[in-house]
């Protein structure tokens, strides 16, 4: 019986409470900066160019092999009169949104800091029609970090082990 | 032949459609609105906000439903038997729609005030049994004639506190005339002095409806179900409409036999407006607690939920049955009733907490068995 007094008492002090639900597509809850969406790349403002050079780090790291990675020679190079120290730059770069785990392997290998974790909310509002639309191509991919949409946050090696 | 209806005077024949269509579109409104109701204080009662988005805070999602459910193709099973299975839902829902009849809704806004209204609600409302059984043998489904059987125990078990508790209020009135009932508590509402009829009363219109924690008939994890398994579309939603309707039925005997209906706290002195909020207020506090309960309780078992009637409640109601008769006979005061019904809903407290602290006792097979192996 006092079992019986007890469940009416948590059922009413829960109806006393405000309800928990966010009424989602109309309010975004803020999202913390290392929140793990969709992998992109990143774009370089002091030289203006993206920071890969295409090296193929991620995409042979890649466990889904999601990623399609074309390099070229920097056009932009000191050496042809440029500004850039890279010799090598991205050429095409495509990642399958729809293969992709979001498993961060990408952004730990990559020697450059050049590819992040989408942390803002346009990397989970992706649905589209056709699976098609999920390949993502260079142009997109670097969007973002060259408007600056992005919130930056640069993983620092060794931060998993100090802790 | 004419009688008046809002003061106008029509034909009989006129007079008697007019107030079934009435009754009809009332209790379609209300049984909606209910089922909106439900579903928000439910959500709140689990952190939620429940339906918002169909209509303003979403008071258009039952008319959403019952537009899908009847838009839904009416499916019947090849093995069921066709008339059983067609007509089941109708025996479920007009004998709850019959009970409307002689309903005191306020100072003579009824339907049709009957001298045996009481008799007339209990002879009628407890026919819907008859649907259920029909639904779970019509169905040929082994989960649905399971619940229809638990649904026919369940009713017949609980139908002899209900009565018996009513019956006591009939005796403290004198009269089976529900408007007399109602005007015979303008000083004292009865739950003051038969609480533990009331309580009984409520137990057992908990069982009537199969709502929580008496809903074995219609438990989905248990019957997936019951009765309705094989229900589709519009015939499923008539029993829905049913369940809401008679939820709504009950809640107004309720707040008209126990809590004063129109008439307590000074109802015969001020308006019909008055009135009216008043058994909102009685029927929606009633409404509530059964809303209440089912978030709070988890079903019984059926051994216990049978046991429960026949062992505690019933023996409580006969006892409440012979007090009353003692204090009529014997022209005892009222307030001994109050404390003879204070003293049984403590004698009903301890019984039910030592019934849910005791443990499991196993039939002798069983328990030779346990024995055996262990």
């Amino acid at each position: 019986m006092r079992g019986i007094a007890k469940s009416l008492m948590v059922t009413l002090s829960t109806f006393a409470r405000k309800p928990v639900t966010r009424d989602y597509p109309n309010y975004h809850r803020e999202l913390p900066e290392r929140d793990r969406a969709f992998p992109l790349l990143l774009w370089d403002k002091e030289v203006d160019e993206p920071f890969c050079t295409g090296c193929h780090a991620c995409e042979r790291a890649c466990p889904v092999e999601c990623m399609t990675v074309l390099m070229k020679d920097n056009p932009n190079h000191k050496s042809t009169g440029g500004n850039s120290s890279r010799r090598k730059i991205i050429d095409k770069f495509w990642i399958d949104y729809a293969r992709c785990m979001r498993c961060n392997v990408c952004v730990e290998v990559c020697n450059f800091d050049a590819i992040a974790m989408n942390n803002t909310w346009q990397g989970h509002e992706l649905s589209v029609h056709d699976r098609k639309d999920l390949v993502m191509d260079l142009q997109q991919l670097l969007s973002l970090s060259h408007g600056g949409g992005i919130k930056e946050w640069v993983p620092v090696v060794g931060q998993a082990n100090e802790q | 032949m004419n009688n008046s209806l809002f003061g106008f005077e029509i034909n009989v024949w006129l007079d008697a459609l007019a107030r079934l269509g009435l009754i009809v579109g009332v209790m379609t409104v209300v049984a909606m609105g209910l089922i909106y109701g439900e579903r928000k204080i439910l959500a709140r009662f689990q952190q939620r906000v429940g339906p918002q988005k169909t209509g303003p805070f979403g008071l258009l999602q039952s008319v959403a439903d019952a537009v899908k459910l009847v838009g839904k193709e009416d499916l019947r099973p090849n093995a069921a038997d066709p008339w059983t299975f067609e007509l089941a839902p109708y025996f479920v829902f007009i004998p709850i729609f019959l009970g409307f009849v002689s309903l005191p809704f306020l100072l003579d806004v009824n339907i049709r005030l009957l001298e045996l209204g009481l008799l007339y609600f209990i002879a009628v409302s407890s026919v819907n049994i008859v649907g259920w059984v029909m639904a779970g043998w019509g169905s040929d489904n082994r989960y649905a004639m399971i619940g229809g059987m638990r649904a026919a125990a369940q009713a017949i078990s609980y139908e002899l506190p209900l009565v018996l508790s009513l019956v006591t209020v009939a005796m403290l009135a004198g009269s089976l005339n529900l408007k007399d009932i109602v005007e015979g508590q303008a000083n004292v509402p009865y739950v003051a002095l038969l609480p533990l009829a009331f309580v009984v009363f409520f137990i057992s219109t908990l069982a009537e409806m199969n709502r929580p924690p008496f809903d074995i008939p219609i438990g989905e994890s248990e019957v997936v179900g019951g009765p309705f398994v094989e229900y589709s579309g519009i015939r499923w939603s008539m029993f829905m409409l049913g369940e809401y309707a008679s939820l709504w039925i009950l809640s107004v005997l309720t707040a008209a036999v126990f809590l004063g209906g129109y008439s307590w706290p000074f109802g015969e002195d001020f308006g019909k407006g008055y009135q009216l909020v008043l058994m909102a207020a009685k029927s929606g506090i009633f409404i509530f607690l059964v809303f209440w309960v089912r978030a709070s309780i988890p079903r019984l078992r059926i051994d216990q939920l049978m046991s429960y009637s026949w062992k505690i409640l019933l023996p409580l109601s006969l006892v409440q049955v012979l007090v009353v008769g003692f204090v009529q006979v014997y022209e005892l005061p009222d307030a001994f009733l109050t404390v003879a019904g204070v003293g049984g809903l403590l004698a009903l407290v301890s019984i039910t907490g030592r019934a849910v602290a005791s443990s499991r006792r196993l039939p002798g097979a069983a328990r030779t068995m346990r024995s055996e192996a262990v």
